[in-house]
């Protein structure tokens, strides 16, 4: 009965034609949001006993370029990575300060200098020592803050690392959770094109911690690996354990015991080096801050603490002062042990013996530190060898550098330039990451919902609507022909 | 059927990030040219602080320099004026004596030797010059006057020549007097010499002089000698008396030579120390130099950035607005 199927056919393409406008209508209106995939309605033509019975509907499409989204997502990791380490760099450098800031390390041990050439021009002046005194104070003080600003910048990276494994922990559930739903809606034969939208979402949050490779399984199922190829969804959620540590000095390092690394589902896996499954993403960026860039850092900060130290500790430089008593710059009070590197910058004090305000006295400085009594006034003898010592060059004790005669001014440029050069490569691969991403994110968006592109179906829907529309009345008055013929 | 099309995000990620490019390189542009110098010093420098900061150093202790040089300066002209004092002091006695060669009174003598005594005061008094707190002769006991009061050398004077009935007997006993450790070695309160104050990079001003310096010890004796007539020594022997004074006025002349000496090294000095300052101020003035090219942003450059810049966003606004508006649902009535 061929009317009869014309009308089948043209109600399926109403039927067709709603489902369009509908999946139409909710691409609009997620038009800006984020993780939304673009659907369109899979058509086809139905057939019935060997004839064409109108269309159906062979389901929703879901649009998403796979290898792009996982270009995209290791691009987002890999800047992580990046901006992790550059941040700290540049953090480094503000800390340590720059020619142009007035309270960088550079400038408090210029001043220094500049304080004991005038007071070996007027030994007697008291305004002069006590001059000596303050900018000594001052030098060490920045180095002490340099120290605190990166150990708290480790305890910073400590604490983050806690909050990410967190997030991966309770993410890794959800997507879990999401997998066991898709299964059941699968069968089902229901749209569940917005839970995949979800669970992409979900992933993509991760994706910049580290950096992951989604494996498909039946049943639009995922399976999650990292790129070092550690398993982080596969049938059940691996336990990513981590122990945060509240408190961080400069002689803490994984190594030795004290910090924690990362553990999954109870096994130690490295954080750093070639065979470590989680790099590549800010985890790892976090690591590597925590347990290998703040603690070159302080090395070589420790490294100039300790130069100080030691030039000013020469027992021919001041005959009052008692063998292995402490110099001009103490550990803490104390004379400086060299198994004690780790961690001087910020421990380093000036001997309270030249202090008036622990007790000590200004001529001191000018006298010698183990001197009684106060000496001719205009003796500046002490003063040109306190110099002559912080100027001299020498051989630098702490490893870590090549080897040279160098000047503590020398020693300390070279710091800063060395901070600052790492600043500056750190900075160049964060923009190449960034420019990467940015690249990779703007193909996503080109694949993304396209109001212009909405409108011109919606045109042509309309269209398709009135057509079918048309056929069912023409079918009408087509039996209704028929049912007259009848009368 | 592929269908070309552009994700409405797209079009507005990179307006967004071109904006927030173009605005930012503004910022800086604009900083660089109110400050002057580069916002991102290590990138300017390519991460090699080491010249400017030995630059920096450099400047700081010169500051330093300055400082020092100008009060070495202070500290050579008081010595140098003191000199000067001394030497006209012993001139004007040591010729009344020689022109009163023959005519030698007892009256003469008297007032020659209170004219020494009084002379004697005055010297002591500009030795012991403290000109902005610091003795000058005291050496490094710089807080200490180097000399006591002359009554106080004269009484010291007396008693060492107590006894002595010729002239020739209290010369030597007040030369013995000034030679001695006991005698002007403890008269004199300062100590050694000064340590020589850094005035310039490796170079130092050589303070070293003091009360204890032999030319000044002499033209004392030669006062001390004098005052000591006034002091009644050799009373009621005209003719010794006359003698002393003979022997003050010569020493007095023969120390002459030794003061001329002495001044002229303290003129050099100050001479070292007048040069030193000169470097130290031209060397500042071309380390300031280099420190401003060093560390600094080319203005014109900058400026021409930030027109360069200002153009290229008001042309990103006017494509947003424009594209913004281009958009399918206003045509579609």
């Amino acid at each position: 009965m061929s009317i009869a199927s014309a009308l089948n056919s043209a109600l399926s393409g109403l039927t067709a034609t709603s489902r369009r406008a509908e999946i139409l209508s909710s691409n609009v209106a997620n038009a800006v949001t984020p993780g939304y995939a673009r659907r369109e309605v899979g058509l086809r033509a139905a057939v019935l006993g060997g004839t064409g019975q109108g269309v159906s509907i062979s389901g929703i499409i879901r649009h998403v370029d796979k290898p792009l989204l996982a270009d995209r997502r290791l691009a987002q990791a890999a800047d992580a990575d990046r901006s992790t380490r550059a941040s700290f760099l540049a953090q480094v450098e503000r800390t340590l300060g720059t020619p142009d800031s007035p309270g960088s390390l550079a400038a408090r041990l210029a001043a220094f200098d500049a304080a004991l050439v005038e007071a070996a021009g007027r030994p007697e002046s008291q305004a002069k020592l006590g001059n000596v005194l303050a900018t000594a104070k001052s030098l060490i003080s920045g180095m002490a803050t340099a120290t605190r600003d990166i150990q708290t910048a480790r305890m910073t990276a400590d604490r983050q690392i806690a909050e990410q494994v967190g997030l991966l922990n309770s993410t890794l559930r959800k997507v879990h959770d999401l997998n066991v739903d898709l299964q059941s809606f699968t069968g089902a034969g229901r749209d569940v094109s917005a839970l995949l939208d979800e669970r992409q979402r979900l992933v993509d949050r991760i994706a910049s911690i580290v950096p992951l490779r989604e494996v498909e399984r039946q049943g639009n199922q995922i399976a999650l690996f990292t790129l070092g190829g550690a398993p982080l969804l596969e049938g059940n959620p691996v336990e990513i354990g981590f122990v945060s540590t509240p408190t961080i000095t400069a002689d803490m390092t994984q190594a030795l015991v004290g910090l924690s690394g990362i553990t999954l589902n109870g096994r130690p896996v490295e954080t750093s080096g070639p065979t470590s499954p989680i790099l590549g993403g800010s985890l790892g960026a976090l690591f590597a801050v925590r347990d290998d860039l703040a603690t070159g850092a302080q090395g070589k900060l420790d490294a100039m603490a300790r130069d100080l130290v030691e030039r000013f500790a020469d027992p021919a430089l001041d005959p009052t002062r008692a063998p292995g008593a402490p110099g001009l710059f103490t550990d803490a009070g104390a004379a400086f042990l060299p198994v004690d590197e780790a961690g001087i910058a910020g421990r380093l004090r000036i001997n309270t013996a030249v202090d008036p305000a622990e007790g000590g006295a200004l001529f001191r400085l000018r006298d010698g530190l183990g001197a009684a009594t106060e000496g001719p006034p205009g003796d500046a003898t002490l003063l040109n060898a306190l110099h002559g010592a912080l100027t001299g060059t020498r051989a630098l004790a702490s490893g870590g550098f090549p080897a040279g005669l160098r000047s503590f001014a020398g020693l300390t440029a070279e710091i800063l330039s060395d901070t600052a050069s790492r600043r500056l490569s750190g900075e160049a691969d964060q923009a190449f990451a960034s420019a990467r991403l940015n690249a990779l994110a703007d193909l996503e968006a080109q694949n993304g919902i396209d109001t212009d592109q909405e409108m011109q179906s919606l045109l042509t829907i309309e269209k398709h609507y009135a057509a079918n529309a048309r056929v069912i009345q023409t079918v009408e008055e087509l039996m209704d022909i028929l049912i007259r013929l009848g009368q | 059927m592929t269908r070309v099309s552009v994700g409405d995000a797209s079009l507005a990620n990179l307006l967004a990030r071109q904006g927030a490019q173009l605005r930012a390189g503004v910022n800086r542009a604009a900083a660089e040219i109110a400050s002057g110098r580069p916002t991102d010093i290590g990138q300017a420098l390519r991460g090699d602080f080491s010249p400017l900061l030995a630059l920096d150093a450099s400047l700081t202790r010169l500051k330093a320099y300055a400082r020092n040089a100008g009060e070495a300066g202070l500290y050579a002209a008081s010595q140098q004026a003191a000199i000067r004092g001394l030497s006209s002091l012993a001139s004007g006695l040591g010729s009344t004596i020689m022109r009163s060669k023959d005519l030698v009174t007892p009256a003469q003598v008297d007032v020659f030797g209170s004219d020494a005594r009084g002379r004697l005061a005055s010297a002591i008094g500009m030795l012991n010059a403290q000109p902005a707190g610091r003795a000058v002769f005291s050496g490094m006991a710089s807080g200490t006057l180097p000399l006591g009061a002359a009554e106080d050398m004269l009484d010291a004077l007396q008693t060492a020549a107590a006894g002595a009935t010729t002239a020739s007997q209290v010369a030597s006993a007040v030369a013995d007097w000034f030679s001695s450790a006991t005698g002007y070695g403890a008269f004199y309160q300062g100590a050694g010499p000064l340590t020589s104050p850094p005035i310039a990079p490796g170079e130092t001003a050589d303070l070293s002089v003091t009360a204890n310096d032999p030319v000044i010890k002499e033209t004392l004796m030669g006062f001390a000698l004098g005052a000591l007539l006034d002091r009644g020594v050799l009373f009621g022997v005209p003719e010794e008396r006359a003698d002393l004074a003979q022997r003050a006025g010569e020493t007095l002349q023969r120390s002459q030579d030794g003061r001329i000496t002495l001044a002229a090294r303290i003129g050099t000095v100050e001479a070292q120390i007048e040069a030193a300052t000169t470097r130290n101020s031209a060397e500042e003035t071309a380390l300031g130099i280099l420190r401003s090219e060093q560390g600094s942003v080319d203005p014109y450059e900058a400026a021409t950035r930030l027109e360069e810049l200002r153009s290229q966003l008001e042309s990103l606004y006017l494509i947003t607005a424009r594209v913004s508006r281009l958009s399918l649902v206003d045509y579609l009535r």
